[in-house]
């Protein structure tokens, strides 16, 4: 991307720093700098892709079989990590607990992803009723830069979904999506998500076995990111009292649709 | 790279045994952390608490022992992912690599999230001198940055300062009110920095494990500003110590287990983020560049050293810090460089030269508690006997451990501990001693000061725990011994 500007980098070449790290784990015997591969296999990097996906596949298996335990599990882990658990049964009710939540909160401006949870849980018509100004990212059409942050500046409220939610955390994990911005959630002083079933895994081993699947299925590509977010922004850095909401959010909301 | 104080470790430790208000910091952190390291393994049980640790130490071990190959792995799948890796022999090629993007990029705004290895760089005067406005924002980091001063904890950088230290400090710099109410406090920083976020064309931070398998760098926050660091700039650039590598990214379904928990107590951090290269065309935003910078410094003389490889396992959690009884008496600037603590006594000598350090090895009783709180299972104790025997055989005599106090008493130790005979009496004359000799100050079951010379030069800067009114030798020979014995004698029976 930048080659022009890398040849004039200082630092050390790969070469001669990888050499230099053979040097001193005692194996450069041949000088070559080439880098040699480990004395015995690594099992994980031994994983074929149709091995991955074997193993998904008997993931999606347990998942089914024991969603009522897991779905109780996120929400009592994700109620202990800070969020503010709401459960409710339907499209209605959900919609319902946003529109009750924003007016309990005052909030006049809310911020919404365009992730697909949207089209299933049609949020905006119910606020805008009420008079809030629901700011809506769309997929595909990017915004200019400080257009697209003012708006998430202003907000009151940021509203999202998530691509998995962890019953072993209580952790939402949000992958990039079109008219997903990586500020949504982090920047207004309240996050609101919403979780559905499906979405939710049992474990980190879970979530990482499904991503290193779909960075394989995709030839090597991982996505820029993967966020965890467990419940509210806070530090303990002043006399170790702990305080919400120093750089992000300070109070995070949870609707689990049931 | 940053000033190296490591040789005044006997008077800042002693200043700091004098400070009420750094006692009442590091009651604080022993307390607080450690507790709630305790409760979160509990909760887990023990039995998988060890599990992991075993996993845990086992990937480390096979990943430094292949280390080269790791990390030429990581350097091409951040290639693939679109991001530029830059290798660092020493903190002066990283500042360089750094000084370089800044200039080539016109950076004028920086914010940075926490990085242990940029207070190594002694990477802020660097970007101040090109005329870049830096910003630290992880909060204890902001309070040390305005204050002047540099971290006194791996995971709490500004512990030894006090509410209204804070608050006096905002009221100065920040032109404040002067309010010493620590959510207030809080939200003044938020207020502060949000602009700045904003502002800045670039963002720095460290990185708690850089994946090989992806390419993936992974930080673990609690307050969101590493993720408004790597999001809202135009460039990220992360700088990290090359053992930070891990294999795979299934690996991290462990370390994030054991690193939150040994950190804070938590079950996980309010955030993770895992970055790998810059944003893609379809993703609404985030950094055009992604750079990672790999730093040595030091680190391949700890690879060579197969006594001292394993500090390089560390994943910088500060459990041996909130549990080590001297960590607790003297806190972390005593230590005179970066890395305080038990594996600060290991790593700085290492990566600083043991001539200047040679008294932090001796800073430890060796009482094992840093080995059972890492995660990793480091044998820090059986590290620093070795540093120990180092400065004690060096040929260099800048080198060698020197006070003549030092030598007596290691020397009369060695001497009652090669006889049960000799200990034996002296255990018994000192328990007699010790309450009838006037001026032998006891405070909170230590001996803060002995009167005789000898003794009192060694506890200048040192307690000694009291003697008890039982010795072990007693309570084996007339209790547990017998017990055995008669055990034992049951199984002939």
């Amino acid at each position: 991307m930048t080659a022009a500007s890398s040849g004039n980098i200082p630092g050390t070449s790969k070469t001669d720093f990888l050499r230099s790290v053979r040097e001193a784990l005692g194996r450069d015997s041949d000088g070559s700098g080439g880098a040699a591969p480990p004395s015995h296999e690594y099992h994980r990097l031994e994983e074929t892709l149709p091995q991955l996906e074997e193993q998904a596949a008997e993931l999606g298996v347990r998942l089914r079989e024991k969603r009522p335990q897991l779905l109780d599990r996120f929400a009592e882990m994700a109620g202990r990590g800070g969020w503010n658990v709401h459960r409710v049964s339907g499209v209605e009710a959900a919609i319902g607990r946003v529109d009750s939540l924003v007016s309990e909160l005052q909030a006049a401006r809310v911020v919404r992803s365009g992730q697909s949870v949207f089209d299933d849980v049609p949020v905006d018509a119910a606020l805008e009723w009420k008079g809030i100004d629901v700011a809506p990212i769309v997929q595909g059409e990017n915004a200019p830069r400080g257009e697209l942050r003012e708006t998430i500046r202003q907000a009151d409220i940021g509203l999202t979904g998530t691509d998995y939610a962890l019953a072993e955390t209580g952790s939402l994990v949000i992958v990039p999506r079109r008219g997903l911005s990586r500020l949504v959630s982090l920047v207004p002083p309240v996050h609101i998500a919403l979780v559905r079933p499906e979405e939710v895994l049992e474990s980190l081993h879970d979530l990482f076995l499904l991503r290193r699947l779909e960075y394989y299925r995709r030839g090597g590509e991982m996505g820029s990111y993967l966020n965890f977010i467990t419940g509210p922004s806070r530090t303990a850095d002043i006399e170790m009292t702990i305080v919400q909401g120093v750089h992000g959010p300070k109070s995070v909301h949870l609707v689990l649709i049931e | 790279m940053a000033e190296v104080k490591t040789g005044q470790f006997q008077t800042a430790s002693a200043v700091a045994m004098l400070d009420p208000q750094l006692r009442r910091a590091l009651d604080r952190v022993g307390v607080g952390f450690d507790v709630a390291r305790r409760n979160a393994i509990e909760e887990v049980s023990s039995e998988a608490w060890e599990e992991w640790r075993e996993e845990a130490r086992n990937i480390k071990i096979h990943t430094l022992d292949h280390l080269d190959y790791y990390l030429e792995l990581l350097h091409d799948n951040v290639t693939a992912a679109g991001g530029q890796v830059h290798f660092a022999v020493d903190s002066a090629e990283a500042n360089a690599i750094v000084a370089h993007l800044v200039q080539s990029r016109g950076v004028k705004v920086a914010t940075k999230s926490k990085s242990m290895v940029s207070e190594e760089l002694e990477l802020n005067p660097v970007l101040e001198s090109l005329g870049v406005d830096v910003y630290e924002t992880d909060l204890g980091e902001y309070i040390i940055q305005l204050a002047g001063e540099t971290p006194s904890h791996l995971v709490a950088p500004a512990l030894h300062k006090s509410k209204e230290d804070v608050a006096e400090l905002f009221a100065e710099k920040l032109g404040l009110p002067y309010d010493d109410d620590i959510e207030v406090m809080a939200a003044a920083a938020r207020v502060a920095l949000r602009d700045k976020f904003m502002e800045a064309d670039l963002g720095i931070s460290g990185a708690n494990f850089v994946v090989a398998e992806t390419g993936t760098l992974v930080i673990v926050t609690n307050e969101g500003n590493g993720r408004l660091c790597t999001s809202a700039p135009r460039i990220h650039i992360g700088i990290t110590g090359m053992e930070k590598v891990i294999p795979s990214m299934q690996d991290l379904a462990i370390f994030l287990r054991l690193l939150p928990r040994s950190a804070t107590g938590q079950r996980i951090s309010s955030y993770v983020s895992m970055i790998t290269g810059p944003r893609r065309e379809d993703d609404e935003d985030g950094p055009e560049e992604f750079h990672l910078i790999l730093v040595d410094n030091g680190r391949s003389r700890m690879l060579r050293d197969p006594k001292l490889r394993e500090a390089l396992y560390c994943i910088r959690c500060g459990a041996c810090l909130n549990i080590c009884p001297v960590y607790q008496r003297v806190g972390g600037h005593a230590y005179g460089w970066v890395y305080p603590g038990p594996i600060g006594a290991v790593v700085s000598p290492m990566l600083t030269g043991l001539k200047e350090a040679k008294a932090l090895p001796q800073a430890s009783s060796l009482c094992g508690a840093c080995r059972e709180a890492c995660p990793i299972k480091i044998n820090i104790p059986r590290m620093l006997l070795e540093l120990r025997h180092r400065t004690a055989e060096s040929e260099d005599p800048a080198e060698k451990a020197s006070s003549r106090s030092e030598r007596l008493m290691a020397g009369a130790y060695g001497m009652l501990m090669n006889s049960p005979g000799r200990m034996g009496v002296a255990a018994s004359i000192g328990k007699v001693a010790q309450n009838l000799i006037p001026g032998m100050s006891k405070s909170a079951g230590w001996i803060r000061k002995a009167p005789l010379p000898l003794l009192s030069q060694w506890t200048r800067a040192r307690d000694l725990p009291p003697l008890p009114p039982k010795s072990f030798r007693e309570i084996w020979r007339d209790e547990l011994g017998k017990d055995v014995a008669q055990e034992a004698d049951g199984d002939r029976g």
